[in-house]
């Protein structure tokens, strides 16, 4: 999916909505710790990076700093605080993977993913429906 | 046998040829075996369309809404950590199974792969459930 060769315009109406996460480091014991200018420098460059391959930055969205799950080991550090932002964006599928190896470069970014605008059905749920063993029993007709 | 099928007409058999000799003549009454005796007989093609005293199709008026599970109607999101924690061991970390959670099987496939993404991102521990997460109510069929 991600090398289908569209016409610029078609990329455009096929385009997924893309959200990006990234987990930036806020302290860790022997590196040096992230503050205000240097979080919003690490913004900035992402966005821009985003932009120039031309993806639509619709908002950005701060999860709030607070500590890992579990400690990560990247770029030579163990880091065990974070901040979490959520980038919401729509843009051609092809810039996915040059992105991540761009955001895989970037040492201030712990973890990066894209994953696709989630689409909530839930209001069609109509509750458990009762399985029909009959029918599963009866061999289908091919 | 035939004349079961056809109650229009007897046809003259050779049961009735040999009746006839037995009567030894006499014209009014024919011996008949009873196999072939005429009985009002009711077909179902023919009466059915008359009769009015079949049952009339309706849906079934005390029919139960179809049962819904806890998730039913809420929308399930990788972020909302303490959500995905309720169906997951304070011990171990590992995601019950539907017979635990008693979820349906859109609601607990979502749930699945919701918690995945949760631990790969970083939102969710994976190995334990996050402490402040363990005093919310128990909804899951476990017994400790």
């Amino acid at each position: 999916m991600w090398g289908c060769p569209f016409h610029p315009w078609k990329q455009l109406v096929l385009s997924l909505n893309l959200i990006h996460l990234a987990v930036f480091p806020t302290s860790a014991p022997w590196a040096v710790l992230l503050g205000q200018p240097e979080t919003a420098a690490v913004l900035k460059r992402t966005v821009e990076a985003l932009m120039e391959r031309g993806a639509i930055v619709r908002n950005l969205e701060n999860l709030g700093e607070r500590a890992l799950p579990y400690k990560i080991s990247k770029h030579n550090h163990r880091h065990r605080r974070g901040g979490y932002f959520l980038v919401d964006l729509e843009g051609p599928p092809s810039i996915v993977s040059t992105m991540m190896d761009h955001l895989g470069r970037d040492i201030d970014i712990i973890r990066r993913a894209f994953i696709k605008y989630p689409v909530s059905k839930t209001e069609e749920c109509s509750g458990i429906v009762p399985v029909n063993c009959e029918d599963k029993l009866i061999p289908k007709k091919k | 046998m035939g004349a079961r099928a056809s109650c229009a007409q007897r046809v003259l058999g050779e049961a009735d040829m040999a009746a006839l000799a037995v009567a030894g003549g006499r014209r009014c009454c024919r011996w008949v075996p009873a196999l072939m005796w005429e009985r009002p007989c009711r077909l179902q093609h023919q009466q059915a369309a008359a009769e009015s005293d079949l049952p009339i199709e309706m849906e079934n008026p005390y029919e139960e809404p179809p049962k819904r599970c806890i998730l039913c109607g809420i929308n399930v999101d990788y972020k909302n950590v303490q959500l995905l924690s309720q169906f997951v061991s304070p011990y171990t970390g590992r995601i019950y199974g539907r017979h635990i959670t008693g979820l349906c099987n859109k609601k607990q496939k979502e749930i699945s792969k919701a918690i995945k993404r949760a631990h790969i991102l970083g939102f969710m521990p994976v190995m334990f459930k996050n402490p402040s997460f363990l005093t919310d109510p128990k909804i899951c069929n476990v017994k400790y």
